[in-house]
């Protein structure tokens, strides 16, 4: 895994998507890449004598991909504008600094023969490079399902639609691909197939159920946590995520990603 | 102006001589490898470890922190891996050079100094920093720090235990921070830390309860820096001790407000983890500030504040 960087990055662009879902690419100086996975914190503002204090954590945001554009590397972040922290990153223009310190955690690490991605979202933007990896690999053998509200809501549909990889969408309110839960899609994926291994991200409800359905068919199940935290490297201590066996795990040192059998959910927070 | 290069930035903090008067705040730089990515340890006057314990803790369950105004709200109720494990794999870790303060933290006198007799003959150790905001059982969970005759019990203990340099960090939720200053100075402490988190309450308004699962938590941040610099004026006053100031240091700027109140030296504690280089930012920062306004030696800001001038 590549060693984490502290480093002032450069906002190249920014841009709206649907209703409130924003896209950021960062220019980053001697960006060491990434796993899928895995994530970077963002502290937009100036440093110095008179540093942001208010919000005043910075906040995790997983690596949608990246690219070197004119000698230098970029990374993409999708974000929903939810809180006062997103809304700062939303307020960005391009040549603003945004501190980078990443990337961080352990990812999905090597993938399955056969890979069944699920994500809800935000948990979207963490799985995209794996499907994208997985693809280049050993095409035909990804396959996604995203979920949202409202089709308004769904992020990143049309870079999976060029990936290639086989997609399937469900919206609640069934105004793009079908009515329901994408762990409804899951649970029908699985009914015909469990030889696939499920790799989830998104809200807590949505990735404890996808643990409880890949259980209910034998299939293994990868979860990536999204407990607040306020470093990100292991030292705060602030996003520890109850173990079934006992004991707490930190979502930013020892995961984000976890095997969701591991994970002790009703003491999620 | 004089140059920067030739600011002399040593202090000597309560018999600890530091290359500069910035340290890194107990419980907010782990146990110093977690930084090596990101700065070299060698660069900051020296770091305070996470809080040790007789044996190891595993703290409560989430949520843990909370975002308040200009800073956190935290109780991770001081899981560590517990002194031996501190001692025999963490300090090795470290490169040479590196100037480590063990914290010590128990929730019973005779405990809180059998961990500081296990931390005395190590060599990378430096000194000690005693935790008092603990709360004490058999007085009944208040914190140690908040009466002065159950802090005085305390310091005595640990004073017996051990020849280290021994700073005592308070809890900024007493009444009176001289009189738990001079305590320390009358049980025979070397130092003072000040101030530990601030005593706080946060609200999920819409679930009608606390956020944090132990219910209270410890404020930190810029939040509490005003307050943080009146207390170690306070002390100052006081008392003779030494103090190491902190409480939302965030720039060079910040931390030379603390000197000017009569801070020996500071630690930077919540922003490590906004900017895991902060504290060399800080340094650098101090070293820029000293030979801006003509000082040569950053000992001759400790105390410098006139406050007859508004």
């Amino acid at each position: 895994m590549p060693a984490p960087i502290r480093v002032d990055a450069q906002v190249a662009s920014l841009s709206q998507e649907g209703t409130a879902s924003w896209r950021l690419w960062l220019r980053v100086p001697a960006w060491p890449g990434f796993e899928p996975g895995q994530f970077v914190m963002l502290s937009p503002g100036p440093r110095g004598a008179a540093p942001r204090s208010d919000p005043l954590l910075p906040r995790p945001m997983a690596v949608y991909r990246e690219r070197r554009a004119n000698g230098e590397s970029e990374i993409e972040i999708l974000f929903k504008r939810h809180g006062r922290g997103t809304a700062l990153l939303a307020a960005c223009a391009p040549g603003d600094r945004v501190g980078v310190v990443g990337p961080l955690g352990r990812g999905f690490g090597q993938t399955s023969e056969r890979a069944l991605l699920v994500a809800g979202g935000t948990g979207i933007a963490s799985v995209y490079e794996l499907a994208a990896r997985q693809e280049g690999r050993a095409p035909g053998t990804a396959r996604v399902l995203l979920g949202a509200r409202t089709g308004a809501d769904l992020m990143g549909v049309s870079d999976f639609e060029a990936l290639g990889v086989a997609l399937e969408i469900a919206t609640e309110d069934g105004s793009l691909g079908r009515r329901g839960l994408v762990t409804d899609l899951l649970e029908a994926e699985l009914a015909r197939d469990a030889s696939a291994h499920v790799y989830a991200c998104g809200p807590t409800a949505m990735m404890r159920r996808c643990a409880e359905i890949a259980a209910s068919r034998g299939a293994p199940c990868s979860a990536s946590l999204e407990n607040p935290m306020a470093c990100g490297f292991g030292v705060c201590l602030g996003c520890a995520a109850p173990l079934r066996a006992g004991g707490f795990a930190l979502v930013c040192r020892d995961g984000p990603v976890f095997d969701a059998a591991a994970i002790a959910w009703e003491g999620m927070p | 102006m004089s140059d920067a290069e030739d600011v002399d930035l040593r202090v000597e903090l309560a018999g600890i001589p530091l290359r500069n008067p910035v340290l890194t705040a107990s419980g907010t730089f782990g146990y110093g490898t977690e930084f090596a990515p990101f700065l070299d340890l060698r660069r900051l006057g020296g770091f305070v470890a996470k809080s040790l314990t007789l044996e190891p803790r595993r703290g409560n369950p989430p949520p843990r922190i909370a975002e308040a105004p200009s800073g956190m709200l935290n109780a991770i109720s001081l899981e560590n891996v517990g002194v031996d494990a501190f001692v025999r794999e963490k300090l090795p870790a470290l490169p040479e050079g590196v100037v480590v303060v063990a914290s010590l933290f128990e929730t019973e006198i005779d405990r809180y100094a059998e961990v500081a007799k296990r931390l005395s003959g190590v060599a990378r150790v430096s000194g000690l920093e005693l935790n008092a905001s603990c709360p004490h059982v058999k007085s009944g969970g208040i914190e140690f720090g908040q009466n002065p005759a159950v802090l005085a019990t305390l310091v005595r203990a640990v004073r017996r235990a051990t020849t280290l340099p021994l700073l005592v960090k308070l809890s900024p939720n007493v009444t009176d921070i001289g009189e738990m200053a001079r305590v320390c100075e009358a049980e025979g402490a070397d130092g003072l830390s000040l101030i530990n988190s601030v005593q706080a309450l946060e609200i999920d308004v819409e679930r009608r309860r606390p956020v944090l699962s132990n219910g209270l938590g410890g404020l930190s941040g810029p939040a509490i820096r005003p307050i943080a610099l009146r207390m170690v004026w306070q002390a100052r006053r006081a008392v003779k001790l030494p103090i190491c100031g902190m409480g939302g240091i965030a720039s060079a700027e910040d931390a030379v407000k603390f000197l000017l109140c009569g801070a020996t030296a500071v630690q930077v504690g919540t922003q490590n983890y906004l900017d895991p280089a902060a504290a060399a930012g800080v340094v650098d920062g101090i070293r820029a500030y000293c030979a801006r306004h003509g000082f040569s030696r950053v000992v001759d800001l400790v105390g410098a504040l006139d406050m007859r001038r508004p």
